[in-house]
């Protein structure tokens, strides 16, 4: 039985269209991973080179000034990458791979964005993760919407009903065969992609495996549930299609417009002003009120001298941090903010399977704006670090042979997530067996 | 061909439109999606814009409200620049969202633009956004299709198109009524939504920096109308060629799939394959070394530099920089300035041409796609396209520009030099007779001149259109 309806499914023209159609496209998406792979080498060997460069052309010319060298300086932190992100690049390409900065103060520093082809960030990237959530389900709706409407009008059904024991049962057959057959391309895909895109086989990948496997389930379910409609094809292909378009285009937009509007970040402007005014409103007053600030924040230093009508490092890279100090707390509600928008997406997310599967693939390919707050948090950390390295020089006068330069060399930061595998599966397993068992029910009655 | 006949079958159209179920759901459907739109798309410009402006207020007067002090400590203290959104970005949001909104300006140093609203999303941004234009361009071409598949196909399938033709109507009243029909179902939305924006522009004008805002509004009423008669002959013309009512449908959903989602995704992607562009770090790399090559004033034996002190000396005649009848160390950085903003305009310049090169791909394809033309137009004349973003920028780096320079001169006017007697600070006056930063968008006849190729390719559709509903009604099959 299966090898003729096989047989016979092989035979139809759209089988070999989607076949080609997402193969080609599958592998154009994986293409386009691997050159983002490509390009975020390259970007990480500059980095590299350029912080050596910088280092050795700046140590030459400003020898013996330590304040006025790291004045220019600048040391690099590089989110180390992950090969299973180029299979859902999301956020990754607004936001930046890594970030460069001077020891001076960060909140002017760590916003500062990569460069971006603006037309490409708008209609996004045509990743692996796009032809799985878009494409997938545009070929199954192909390929089911006339399973059962289709020999209903060519006037096939009453002779195949009266020939068959098992009028749903066959159905039910036809239907898996389609199922499996896009089963197998995806499977077939996200291999080749673990392959060319040397992507660990780790529980990540494993989860970003299950997950597909459930998404299309679940538009198999939806396909189902159509089918046991019993409309004529018309019907069918358009109630699918409006489905489709509800699903990925029309909720996921409206949420994210919602999400916009009713969380705006205005905190991001205000941190901005309070930064560079912090600072550089320290130049016009007395000293005092800098270093009290300073001493407070880092009381090691209470016994370097500040010279009160002179300008003098210490005095200057307090007011570095001063500007820091003023824009904390508003960076820290922008943060906030941000986190706030991504939780009601992602809760929001949990009822609409199009969204939770782009939510948890970018979770699992460490490519959501969470792992860029992280970045974020480690970068301060990083600027902290290399601070208090620098200080103590910097205010004992030592000159530029003072430090080993060649340990400062761009630093690599692992992203570190875990993940929930029942939040990542259940959702979308959940709504799906609720859509399939309304299907199965609503084909008994044939 | 009469004009009655078509009249008479392009209303029968509607009325039959008006008993379907599809239409009635697709009424309430774009009423509910109009509302939405229309209330988020003006939230949001009104909003961000209200704050933009308050923040760009408070940073005139931090500005001015500066003691006196050393010119190049104010040309540090910088100024920023908040990108204004059009009110016509209330109907298309474009790459408003993608682009960023400040930057901050300051002497040597050419910012990115930060904050956009991108950089502070979650990945939802990337199924889209949903605005005024966005239905116009992606939800009602499907309805229009919707509406229109079983036009003639179906009339031939139940063979009522041959009674049509034997009762003495001609094959061009079918096709021209049917087409008519369509067009003005589509118009119903067309003219609600522009209905709103009228309200729109009409309360956005008021300001100043919005103008030619009516021409825009009208330029994109006419593209729209233009696209919306493209999109109904493309209905008729595939209805025409099926034989069946199914199989027009299939068609048609597989055009706007190619369309809508296919051709633009892939050919932007293609753009990028094709044309790589470097990351900032590469290309802060390349800017650095073209500096050290051209003349780093930073470096203290640099050739350039140094030639240029030896001519200045020469011209006025002294043996020692000190005894310049100017602040050296304002005219050096003048000329650092100058330098080093020429090399990173010109790195710049070779990045957008990139970009271009990525997006021409996809721009030049409005010949084979009219949804690539409309969404460009549609986009420009909005002022939310890259062009605008760019025409903000430009002007936020001239202000830039000039705001280190006229620093730099106050410091050669009025701060001795090193060993001098002198104050080493300026009056605040200062601060308050440079201009604030005002952005005012770009003109309409540059906006023209950007999206030529796309009108150009909309109104080629349109006579390619209007001549295939020709010929299709010259040999249009009854059975």
């Amino acid at each position: 039985m299966y090898r003729l309806l096989f047989k016979s499914f092989f035979r139809t023209k759209i089988f070999l269209v989607s076949l080609i159609l997402l193969m080609a496209v599958g592998m154009i998406s994986i293409l386009i991973g691997k050159q983002y792979l490509i390009k975020q080498e390259k970007t990480i060997i500059t980095a590299q080179e350029f912080q050596e460069e910088s280092i050795k052309r700046n140590v030459a010319y400003h020898k013996d000034d330590l304040g006025l060298l790291l004045y220019y300086l600048r040391f690099t932190l590089i989110k180390k990458p992950t090969n299973i992100s180029a299979i859902s690049i999301g956020q990754s390409d607004v936001n930046p791979l890594l970030q460069a900065v001077t020891i001076r103060g960060i909140e002017g520093q760590k916003y500062d964005t990569d460069f971006e082809n603006p037309s490409l960030l708008m209609s996004g990237n045509l990743d692996l993760s796009f032809v799985i959530i878009y494409l997938f389900p545009l070929v199954l709706i192909a390929m089911t919407f006339n399973l059962y409407s289709e020999e209903k009008e060519l006037g096939t059904w009453r002779i195949l009903a009266a020939q068959t024991s098992g009028r749903v049962s066959f159905l039910f057959k036809k239907l898996l065969v389609r199922i499996l057959f896009v089963f197998a391309v995806l499977v077939c895909l996200l291999f080749m992609a673990s392959v060319m895109l040397q992507i660990q086989m780790d529980q990540n990948f494993w989860a970003l495996f299950l997950q597909s496997i459930l998404y299309i389930t679940f538009w198999s379910a939806l396909c189902l549930w159509m089918v046991s409609l019993r409309k004529n094809s018309s019907f069918n292909a358009l109630a699918l299609i409006s489905v489709w378009v509800v699903l990925t285009i029309l909720i996921p937009a409206m949420v994210n417009n919602y999400v916009i509007n009713k969380y705006q970040v205005p905190e991001a402007l205000d941190a901005m002003l309070e930064q560079r005014d912090g600072y550089h409103e320290k130049w016009d007053l007395e000293k005092d009120i800098t270093m009290t600030g300073f001493y407070e924040a880092y009381p090691q230093y209470k016994n370097y001298p500040v010279p009160e009508d002179e300008f003098s490092w210490i005095w200057y890279y307090g007011m570095q941090h001063m500007g820091d100090l003023a824009a904390k707390e508003t960076s820290a509600e922008m943060t906030e903010k941000i986190m706030l928008r991504n939780s009601i997406s992602e809760n929001v997310a949990l009822f609409v399977p199009t969204m939770h599967a782009q939510l948890s693939f970018n979770t699992l390919a460490n490519t959501d704006m969470i792992s860029h707050l992280n970045f974020l948090e480690a970068l301060t950390e990083f600027h902290k670090n290399l601070r208090l390295g620098f200080y103590t020089k910097i205010f004992d006068n030592k000159t530029a042979d003072s430090v080993i330069w060649a340990n400062h060399k761009a630093k690599f930061y692992t992203l570190k997530r875990d993940f929930n595998w029942f939040y990542v599966l259940l959702p979308t397993a959940f709504i799906t067996l609720i859509i399939g068992v309304f299907g199965v029910l609503n084909l008994r009655k044939l | 061909m009469r004009r009655n006949g078509i009249f008479l079958l392009a209303r029968q159209l509607c009325k039959d439109a008006f008993r379907s179920k599809v239409m009635i759901m697709a009424l309430g459907l774009m009423v509910f999606l109009i509302c939405f739109s229309a209330y988020s798309g003006w939230e949001n410009y009104h909003d961000q814009n209200y704050t933009r402006d308050a923040v760009q207020d408070e940073v005139q007067a931090s500005w001015e409200n500066n003691p006196d002090k050393h010119p190049h400590r104010m040309a540090h203290y910088g100024s920023f620049a908040l990108r204004m959104k059009h009110v016509l970005s209330a109907f298309d949001l474009g790459m408003e969202n993608f682009v960023g909104n400040a930057v901050f300006l300051e002497a040597h140093k050419q910012n990115t633009v930060n904050f956009s609203e991108a950089s502070m999303s979650t990945g939802l941004l990337r199924f889209g956004e949903v605005s005024l234009a966005m239905l116009l361009k992606v939800i009602v071409p499907l309805l229009i299709f919707y509406l229109g598949f079983a036009t003639i196909a179906r009339e031939r399938e139940n063979g009522t198109l041959k009674l049509l033709i034997g009762q003495g109507i001609t094959r061009k009243e079918i096709v021209f009524g049917k087409w008519l029909g369509l067009f003005g179902l589509s118009l119903i939305f067309l003219l609600s939504v522009f209905l709103v924006l009228l309200c729109f522009v009409l309360l956005g004008s008021h300001d100043t920096m919005q103008g030619g805002s009516l021409v825009r509004y009208c330029v994109l009423f006419l593209s729209y109308l233009l696209f919306f008669g493209v999109l109904g002959a493309i209905t008729i013309l595939v209805s025409a060629f099926s034989s069946t009512a199914k199989g027009a449908l299939v068609k048609l959903l597989g055009i706007w799939l190619l369309f809508v989602i296919i051709i633009p995704k892939s050919l932007q992607a293609m753009g990028y394959y094709l044309y790589p562009t470097p990351s900032k770090i590469e290309m802060e790399t390349a800017v650095e070394h073209d500096l050290s090559q051209q003349g780093d004033s930073h470096d203290p034996d640099d050739p350039h530099f140094n030639a240029l002190k030896d001519s200045v000396l020469l011209a006025h005649n002294v043996d020692k920089v000190e005894d310049l009848p100017f602040n050296y160390g304002g005219f050096i950085m003048a000329e650092g300035e100058a330098l080093s903003t020429a090399i990173y305009l010109d790195h710049q310049e070779r990045l957008y041409q990139v970009y271009t090169q990525q997006n021409n791909l996809e721009r030049y394809s409005a010949f084979i796609n009219p949804y690539t033309a409309i969404k460009n137009i549609s986009m420009a004349f909005s002022g939310t396209d890259f062009r605008s973003f760019l025409h903000f920028k430009d002007n936020a780096e001239a202000y830039r520009f000039r705001l280190a320079q006229d620093m730099n001169k106050l410091q050669m006017d009025f701060i001795p030099n090193k060993g001098k007697v002198g104050p080493n600070k300026i009056s605040s006056q200062f601060w308050k007779e440079f201009p604030p930063f005002e952005y005012h968008f770009m003109s309409i006849s540059k906006v023209l001149q950007n999206e030529l190729i796309s009108l150009i390719a909309l109104i080629l559709w349109g006579f390619f259109m209007f001549f295939g509903l020709f010929k299709v009604a010259t040999n249009l099959k009854a059975i």
